[in-house]
């Protein structure tokens, strides 16, 4: 079964991150000094040291909308055992999502990490629900220890790209 | 230039009937409430304010967030006092609105008129900071009014749980003779964080710390640069007119004490006269004048006559025995040679008004010592008349012989 998922994401997946549209990238919640960023880009999300935290109470909403739509994939979060991210529920296409209204539609997808998950393995969701991605809101319910803070090392995503035009490939055609 | 979206919890219960700030609480209020609006849309056009009562009947949304300041200060008016401020529901009322703001890019802010006792719980308000500052919602409160025990504390706590790296703030207000909008003026709620203000709230702080006072002249230097700057010119041109008018007599006294240059003193004391200063020193001039009256009084008048330089070289003789004791007397007797200079030509004009028999009839006559009736006077008039009828027919002789 990994063996399965590894091989799916070698074959054509790509990590999105290079199609993430950080100008409009949030996270509620999240502590100042220990941001999204830490989790999300490219250099820091490596570094262990850097983490994403939460703030006032264990829940984290991260709202990441693309550049261009995407089919997602596979998911992979790592972080430390004990303040790692138990359940997480993630939301295709909604936008402006507070924590008021998490529980007012269903999510697209569930998942619930295991310790084993938060190492670094990738979890595979139901590629069907994410065909048509613009936006994606992650929400983090709760944490393996029950701590009042959440922490993520590194938030991966795997998928395709949808075969959208990229405006800047137009060239105009001459007339012969 | 923060791009905000605020609601405004107002306190409208029983407390705000009290008068122990001017006119009364809720009127201090509403001021303060019109101000902060005009400063919210004016740091940013794309702001929106809101407004809500907590007390009442319940709590109740007046306007929900709108960049139109005309409806949110009409909807000011025929506001009701009555009941019991209910600070939790209001800020979670606050919240809601806030979160279907038709912008959602703007930054929310809640500003909280804490005027009554609270009585809700202590572990109830950190519970609602904490769901603000998870919300990122900004907090502003402002404690005035009623101060009951718990009450700060309270807010206080409140203030920890929503403050999330000095976005929010807290402002106690006590009661006295400056205005709640006066008090709320210099604080962060409306500069805004530190930025350094937004142009209305520094113009309006200038006014209301001074009153005009605030303004050299009472004229604001922004408003009308020009009418700032003549006023200051002219100011600084009297000043400096005095300043020389004075210097002139304290050198006249200081001549005086020495008891030489009576006919400059004399010459001075109508030149001052004039220019309106010290007619002491003119008393000053007649009590000497008794001593040696008519000899002096027509050296006086011969040498303003006939010579005004030799006037001045007498004065110069004077003066450089007088300088050689004195410096400090030097430097004075120097600038008023200067202005004398600059008097030499008003000499002419000097003779004519003397020749005017009833200029230098009043004149003798403010002369305390001098009796205009006075035989050898009145000689000594009418010789100076004469010449300077002579004078004329001179002047006019030489015209005619000039036209032949």
């Amino acid at each position: 079964m990994s063996g399965d998922s590894a091989s799916a994401i070698q074959r054509s997946q790509v990590d999105l991150v290079d199609f993430i549209d950080w100008s409009g990238v949030e996270c509620l919640n999240q502590s100042t000094s220990h941001s999204l960023p830490n989790a999300l880009k490219q250099g820091y999300r490596e570094d262990d040291g850097l983490n994403l935290e939460s703030d006032a109470d264990e829940q984290l909403l991260i709202y990441i909308p693309f550049t261009q739509v995407i089919k997602l994939h596979s998911l992979l979060i790592k972080g430390p055992e004990e303040e790692g991210p138990k359940t997480v529920k993630l939301y295709s296409n909604k936008e402006n999502m507070g924590f008021g209204n998490v529980n007012d539609f269903p999510p697209s997808d569930t998942a619930v990490l295991s310790p084993d998950s938060l190492k670094g393995k990738p979890i595979v969701l139901k590629y069907v629900k994410f065909q048509n991605v613009r936006s994606l809101t992650i929400f983090i319910e709760d944490n393996h220890s029950g701590s009042d803070i959440t922490k993520v090392q590194k938030i991966a995503l795997f998928g395709t790209t949808v075969e959208t035009t990229d405006m800047k490939g137009l060239k105009k055609i001459e007339d012969h | 230039m923060v791009l905000e979206a605020t609601m405004i919890c107002i306190d409208n219960s029983e407390w705000m009937r009290n008068g122990d700030y001017a006119p009364s609480r809720f009127q201090a209020q509403a001021d303060a409430v019109n101000l902060i609006c005009g400063a919210k849309t004016q740091s940013n056009p794309e702001n929106t304010v809101g407004i809500l009562t907590m007390a009442g009947k319940g709590v109740r949304v007046l306007v929900t967030p709108t960049s139109d300041l005309g409806k949110i200060l009409a909807c000011m008016h025929g506001l009701e006092i009555g009941g019991e401020m209910n600070l939790a529901s209001g800020i979670q009322v606050a919240q809601l609105a806030l979160k279907h703001r038709q912008n959602k890019k703007q930054q929310q802010r809640i500003i909280v008129f804490c005027g009554s006792p609270i009585k809700h719980e202590k572990k109830l308000i950190e519970m609602i900071g904490r769901k603000l500052k998870k919300n990122s919602v900004a907090l502003d409160i402002i404690n005035f009014g009623e101060q009951d025990d718990g009450k700060i504390e309270k807010l206080e706590a409140l203030l920890a749980a929503v403050n999330n790296n000095d976005t929010s703030h807290i402002v106690h207000v006590p009661t006295g003779s400056s205005a709640l909008s006066d008090v709320l003026i210099n604080t962060p709620i409306f500069t805004g964080d530190g930025e350094g203000g937004s142009g209305f709230a520094a113009a309006a702080a200038a006014a209301a710390a001074g009153g005009l006072s605030g303004f050299d002249f009472g004229v604001d230097p922004n408003l009308d640069p020009e009418l700032a700057l003549a006023l200051r010119v002219s100011m600084e041109e009297e000043r400096a007119r005095q300043e020389a008018a004075a210097k002139k007599a304290t050198e006249e006294a200081a001549k005086q004490e020495k008891g030489e240059g009576q006919p400059s003193g004399t010459q001075d004391a109508m030149m001052t006269e004039r220019a309106n200063v010290a007619t002491s020193e003119v008393d000053n001039k007649a009590n000497d004048l008794m001593d040696d009256e008519n000899a002096l009084l027509q050296q006086a008048l011969a040498m303003s006559m006939d010579d005004p330089d030799s006037g001045h070289e007498t004065r110069d003789t004077d003066m450089s025995d007088a300088a050689a004791d004195d410096p400090e007397l030097a430097l004075a007797l120097q600038l008023s040679v200067q202005d004398g200079t600059k008097d030499s030509s008003s000499q002419s004009d000097l003779s004519k008004l003397l020749a005017d028999q009833s200029f230098v009839s009043s004149i003798l006559a403010s002369l305390p010592g001098v009796d205009p009736n006075d035989p050898s006077v009145k000689n000594l008039l009418d010789s100076i008349q004469s010449q300077t009828e002579s004078q004329q027919k001179n002047e006019e002789k030489e015209p005619k012989e000039d036209e032949k």
